[in-house]
């Protein structure tokens, strides 16, 4: 799953790519060599692996389909406004959990949802398929961030995505280009500390198996002061930061919990102001 | 851009809009398309259209009720004063003041709804006795145990509310001829959709089916879904009462008893002035024999059974008439407290003596892919603890919060995600008082052995036990702390 919740792949992954430690934030990284694509081919192929069970129910997807309420609070909590947002565009979608229901909400007009696997695509241009109220709602587009052209719009949502991601400064870079201003870049990834590789990696993905292994790059771990630090070294761009903590509980789903954005799955959103 | 234009249905026109549009309400010939179609509108399926249309959030859903009765001739029920339907539904002020909230409450009749403060209830073979009033118990929204309500008055004033409210494609005096699944088209994929056949050849695909088509529910069979239990082998008679008076209590003063006998409960309930709605659950051929006696001979059984000593009451069972002189003899001597029972009953309103098999049954789950079950199609309850209709209500209120919920977050309301916190919530609940209800029943049905002193002894323990009680009356007034 693109989220919360073991590290046996992570060895080969990190050979393979420049190495972060916890001194050494994200900002400071650069591609090595130039390429167009935020995407990370090992990711793409694990996640199209998936793709056939995104939607069951009771599936390895079970715990992001019970976060998908807790990210509309949050775009609610950000948004903040009588005016809700009317268009979406949802980066790194995945089976289109997220992006189908923000389409689905009465006050959306338009939803544009990409991912860089085709075979994840396919499927969730099925599934939405069983909802005819998606049908000139929500528009599926196969491509990357950097190669997509599309008009701005009022959230941004990239969700349990900027931890798969090699070179996250330049992919926030090239995010906030599609929010409108006074519209929001909304996000939720994973804090890098003993206790999320101790859930998300030990004991999600090897100890209890909820979560697929090779699903979490424990060293890809964002952490939110690193989040926020990239958002307030660009006030020209960026404005009211609004971060939530969210802690799984087996059996009971998703909860929020004030300060654990510190120490586990977080939430944060930041308002563009031009 | 070029991604842009090969993406179809990304900017269009308004024109194309709307043709996109039409396309989703038609799936295909015949087929229209809602977000939830409703199969039964009795108290439960109204109520939940009621709460669907009155709220903001979920009024833009596309609805549709299906129902085999003519509801215009429901909406314009109307008796005179002195005249009550047989049917009455005990409602909670909690029932009550849901039905408040989504606007129905007030185009019921007042004048036809009778409140209660108290109740009395005893064991008909040793005496021992409960006393349920409010002397020294702190109720926290007001001394109501209940409101006394014909259900013909709950479904009509749903109904003109409804009305009021628009919105709902009604097709009354419609059978539901088969439910199927849905198809696949290139542009849509309704292979798990519901689609309900109706008479006249209409079709209506749903996102959400709820059924609210009464204990025999052909929406439960569609979805597969086993409802378990039992026969009780007893029937439930109902009658309309006029009584020598209003009551011991008076106008203000409403009291409901019930006495429980070998054979079941009976149980009087008042109704405005000096009417009074009896249920009285006893065997089927004790019931066929109420059915076919004189109106005199039906008051005196129905006096008798508040008053008189179980051998005498099993006597008057085996008379095929003249029960009444049977009743006025015995009386001579027979010592009776009067103001421990409630006032004599006069007569018998015409075509008021009914009777109905009771049974428990309970689904294995409210829910299926698409499919909700709510009320008797979902529960049917002995009706001892009047909870039948107010489960009913639970549900509807948890549906209503559940789909509410699921249009605020952008699931889809049909889908076994968005459904069940609907059934984690409604189901132990209602498991619970199910049991407590059919426990009650068999407890009561023996009429001696070593079961007939522990219980007497647990009913005047209990009596003198005031903190547990008023949490009982809690519950019963729906008012009390939650146990769940």
């Amino acid at each position: 799953m693109r989220s919360s919740l073991r590290p046996a792949r992570r060895a080969a992954a990190v050979l393979l790519r420049p190495t972060r430690t916890l001194n050494n934030s994200f900002l400071q990284q650069s591609r090595p060599y130039s390429s167009s694509s935020s995407v990370n081919p090992t990711e793409i192929c694990h996640f199209s692996a998936l793709a056939s069970s995104w939607w069951e129910p009771h599936g390895p997807s079970r715990p992001l389909h019970l976060m998908n309420p807790l990210r509309h609070d949050f775009i609610r909590l950000c948004y903040n406004s009588p005016t809700p947002p009317s268009t979406f565009l949802d980066v790194g979608c995945g089976g289109g959990i997220f992006a189908e229901s923000a389409a689905r909400l009465p006050t959306t007009t338009k939803t544009t949802a990409i991912d860089p696997s085709t075979t994840i695509l396919s499927i969730a241009r099925q599934h939405a398929k069983k909802d005819p109220s998606l049908f000139n709602k929500l528009n599926y587009i196969n491509s990357s961030i950097e190669t997509l052209q599309h008009p701005k719009v009022d959230v941004v949502s990239c969700f349990e995505v900027v931890e798969h991601v090699d070179y996250p400064s330049e992919f926030l870079d090239k995010l906030g280009e599609f929010v409108r201003p006074g519209g929001w870049l909304v996000m939720s990834t994973i804090a890098r500390t003993w206790t999320s590789w101790f859930t998300t990696n030990l004991v999600a993905e090897d100890i209890l198996g909820m979560v697929p292994k090779g699903t979490h790059d424990w060293n890809k771990y964002i952490n939110e002061h690193e989040l926020r630090a990239y958002f307030e070294k660009r006030p020209e761009k960026w404005g009211e930061i609004k971060v939530m903590g969210v802690v799984f509980v087996p059996g009971c789903g998703w909860k929020e919990v004030k300060g654990s954005e510190k120490i586990g799955n977080y939430f944060l959103g930041v308002q563009r102001i031009a | 851009m070029e991604a842009l234009l090969r993406n179809r249905a990304f900017f269009v026109c308004r024109s194309c809009t709307q043709q996109l549009q039409r396309r989703y309400m038609r799936a295909g010939p015949r087929q229209d398309v809602y977000d939830v179609v409703c199969v039964g509108g009795g108290p439960a399926g109204l109520s939940l259209l009621t709460a669907l249309r009155a709220n903001p959030v979920t009024s833009h859903l596309r609805v549709a009720l299906v129902e085999a009765q003519d509801l215009s001739k429901i909406k314009l029920w109307k008796l005179p004063p002195d005249r009550f339907s047989n049917r009455c539904s005990s409602l909670t002020p909690s029932s009550a003041l849901y039905l408040d909230r989504i606007g129905a409450w007030r185009h019921m009749v007042r004048e036809r709804i009778q409140e209660y403060q108290e109740m009395q209830v005893w064991d008909g073979v040793t005496g021992a006795r409960i006393e349920f009033d409010w002397a020294g118990a702190q109720p926290t929204t007001g001394t109501t145990i209940a409101y006394m309500t014909e259900n013909l008055n709950l479904t009509s004033g749903l109904l003109k509310r409804l009305e009021e409210l628009g919105g709902v494609s009604t097709f009354d005096n419609t059978r539901v001829e088969n439910i199927s699944y849905g198809e696949q088209t290139e542009e849509v994929d309704l292979r798990e959709w519901p689609v309900v056949h109706i008479s006249g050849g209409k079709q209506l695909a749903a996102r959400l089916l709820v059924g609210a088509d009464g204990a025999n529910s052909p929406v439960r069979s569609f979805a597969g879904i086993e409802a378990r239990g039992w026969d009780y082998n007893r029937h439930g008679v109902v009658a309309t009462l006029e009584l020598d008076g209003e009551g011991w209590g008076g106008e203000h003063t409403k009291i409901a008893y019930q006495r429980f006998l070998p054979t079941g409960p009976v149980a009087m309930l008042p109704m405005p002035g000096k009417y009074s709605t009896l249920v009285w659950s006893t065997t089927p051929r004790n019931a066929a024999l109420l059915k076919k006696l004189s109106p005199g001979n039906f008051v005196a059984m129905v006096n008798a059974a508040f008053r008189l000593p179980i051998p005498d009451l099993e006597f008057m069972h085996t008379q095929g008439s003249g029960q009444e002189d049977e009743y006025t003899w015995r009386m001579k001597h027979t010592p009776v407290d009067h103001r421990a029972v409630p006032q004599v009953v006069t007569a018998v309103q015409e075509g008021t003596v009914a009777s109905f098999p009771l049974k428990f049954r309970h689904a294995d789950t409210y829910i299926a892919e698409r499919v909700a079950l709510i009320g008797d199609a979902a529960h049917t309850v002995h009706p001892l603890a009047g909870q039948g209709l107010n489960q009913g209500q639970g549900d509807v209120q948890s549906l209503a919060k559940t789909i509410e919920y699921a249009v605020t977050h952008g699931q889809d309301t049909g889908v076994g995600m968005s459904l069940e916190s609907y059934n984690s919530e409604r189901y132990t609940a209602n498991h619970v008082l199910m049991g407590v209800c059919d426990k009650l029943h068999k407890l009561y049905s023996v009429g001696s052995g070593p079961l007939v002193p522990l219980r007497s002894f647990g009913l005047s323990a209990f009596n003198a036990l005031r903190p547990l009680k008023s949490f009982i009356m809690g519950q019963a007034a729906g008012n009390g702390i939650k146990v769940f």
